[in-house]
């Protein structure tokens, strides 16, 4: 790409683009250390999570900053005005993911004393490592301005929605078995949720970059599967 | 992600050129040009200088016949007949398509008169329906109220920007059906500009429009279709909305983005 004739605007493009990373790299750790902190019920580690959503929140308002200054300063056109627009978005849902996973984080606390369902967690430790892995990408796709690859973790999304279903019936029935498991379970439930919204942020951030490399936007309908809000299994 | 909102009523094409080629002597300044203006919209042509954008206006409405050396090849249709033809009535088209400077240019004369001298080459009017089409012309341009009270002052007592719009006001007043804007805003104040743009914005619910702008915001302000030219060729022309979000052409993207020019 040629450069602007003007530096200081080469410069804060550049930065913009640095916060987003760093933003996006903040996420991704907060998700990880939210589930560690599911699974071992570390109240100190929900603390750190808690913590950190800080810097995230911190990051969001600077990137808004800046946009609202380049708008009015710089007047961007083309594949700049996209960039910059698409940056204002992509840090509301960088924004979003942080809190979601601060959210799980919290209900380590609520459950710290309730017993252990193992093969639950390990349902939830799949969603949060495919979620990772798809925000990962999405990241990726943004600092390569890869709109194929953005593409990807759009239809990819459908995958996490299978996993929640099919955790969301585990849990129903985990819950039918024993009153006892109602507690605990309604809080997997609402993390697993947390985890399928990242996922949705995650394909609003992919097609963001699709529109910003390719300058329109995604066209397909992408396979909704999260049909948890027909679903219901009868106590018989 | 649609930015702006684009037309949805199809456009009459009020003029087309066709294949233009002209020449200052031996120079080729515009390379087959092919482009449609639009009836009740705003063309807006944007390009480094020297790229052929006003030497295309100027071709519009013959403005280069006054100059020997220059001539045009190809065809401009407007309503039905080419304009290029040397049986055209130059006069007569001049009135049809109207065009306003870069520099406010009133005639040294009264506001009244700049007004009433135009009109009374094309037309035999009485006293009477002359007084209304003055004022008329004056209430189109938003000039009236500042006016009206010094209608036989001198054009040249005006500020710059209302002269701009008295300019306006002269061409208006002969009822043309294509107005030619060659950068009318580069030499006002921004209070100015934007008056001058509130009313392109008027005057093409019953007018065919063009302008030349060098400022990128203006043109996709003003315009629903925008035209970009350099070094003679039209690079890409598309919806305005398009263009600013979403140009093709690399070298629009880089021109209007501040890469180069």
């Amino acid at each position: 790409m040629t450069e602007h004739t003007v530096k200081s605007y080469e410069e804060e493009l550049a930065l913009l683009d640095k916060k987003i990373a760093q933003m996006g790299g903040l996420a991704e750790q907060l998700l990880g250390k939210s589930l560690e902190a599911l699974e071992r019920r570390d109240p100190k580690l929900a603390e750190e999570v808690v913590t950190a959503d800080r810097s995230i929140d911190n990051l969001e308002r600077e990137i808004e900053e800046q946009v609202i200054s380049m708008v009015a300063r710089r007047q961007p056109m083309a594949d700049d005005l996209r960039h910059i627009m698409g940056a204002l978005r992509i840090t509301t849902d960088l924004e979003r993911i942080g809190d979601l996973a601060k959210n799980m984080a919290k209900r380590s606390l609520a459950i710290a004393d309730e017993s252990h369902p193992k093969p639950l967690m390990s349902g939830i430790r799949h969603m949060v490592e495919l979620a990772l892995h798809q925000l990962k990408e999405v990241l990726d796709a943004y600092a390569e301005r890869d709109a194929d690859k953005a593409l990807a973790v759009w239809r990819n999304d459908a995958q996490i929605d299978a996993m929640y279903n099919s955790l969301f019936r585990e849990l129903l029935t985990y819950m039918m078995e024993d009153p006892r498991n109602i507690g605990i379970s309604t809080h997997l439930l609402f993390g697993a949720k947390n985890i399928e919204r990242v996922g949705d942020h995650t394909t609003n951030i992919a097609e963001t970059v699709h529109f910003l490399v390719r300058g329109f936007n995604i066209t397909d309908d992408r396979p909704k599967d999260d049909q948890t809000s027909s679903t219901l299994i009868s106590g018989t | 992600m649609n930015l702006m909102p684009s037309s949805s009523t199809r456009p009459v094409e009020k003029l087309s050129v066709r294949g233009l080629n002209f020449y200052y002597g031996q120079t080729l300044a515009l390379k087959n040009i092919n482009l449609p203006l639009y009836e009740q919209q705003v063309t807006a042509f944007i390009g480094p200088s020297g790229c052929g954008k006003s030497t295309l206006l100027r071709v519009l409405n013959r403005m280069y016949d006054l100059y020997p050396n220059q001539r045009a090849e190809g065809e401009v249709i407007f309503d039905g007949v080419n304009l290029l033809s040397p049986k055209q009535d130059v006069n007569l088209l001049r009135s049809r398509i109207g065009m306003v400077f870069q520099k406010p240019t009133p005639f040294p004369m009264t506001i009244y008169e700049n007004i009433a001298f135009g009109v009374r080459l094309y037309e035999r009017l009485l006293k009477h329906d002359l007084d209304e089409r003055v004022e008329q012309s004056l209430r189109r341009a938003a000039l009236w109220t500042e006016v009206k009270d010094k209608m036989h002052t001198s054009g040249l007592s005006l500020s710059g920007g209302q002269q701009q719009r008295l300019c306006i006001a002269r061409t208006v007043a002969i009822k043309p059906d294509v107005i030619l804007f060659d950068e009318p805003c580069s030499a006002l104040d921004p209070i100015s500009t934007a008056r001058i743009e509130e009313l392109i914005d008027e005057l093409k619910q019953e007018y065919t429009i063009a302008i030349v702008t060098h400022n990128m915001q203006q043109a996709a302000r003003v315009s629903q279709k925008t035209a970009f030219m350099y070094l003679g060729e039209l690079i890409e022309f598309d919806d305005t909305a398009k263009i600013f979000t979403s140009p093709q052409a690399k070298q629009t993207q880089d021109y209007i983005t501040g890469r180069f020019g």
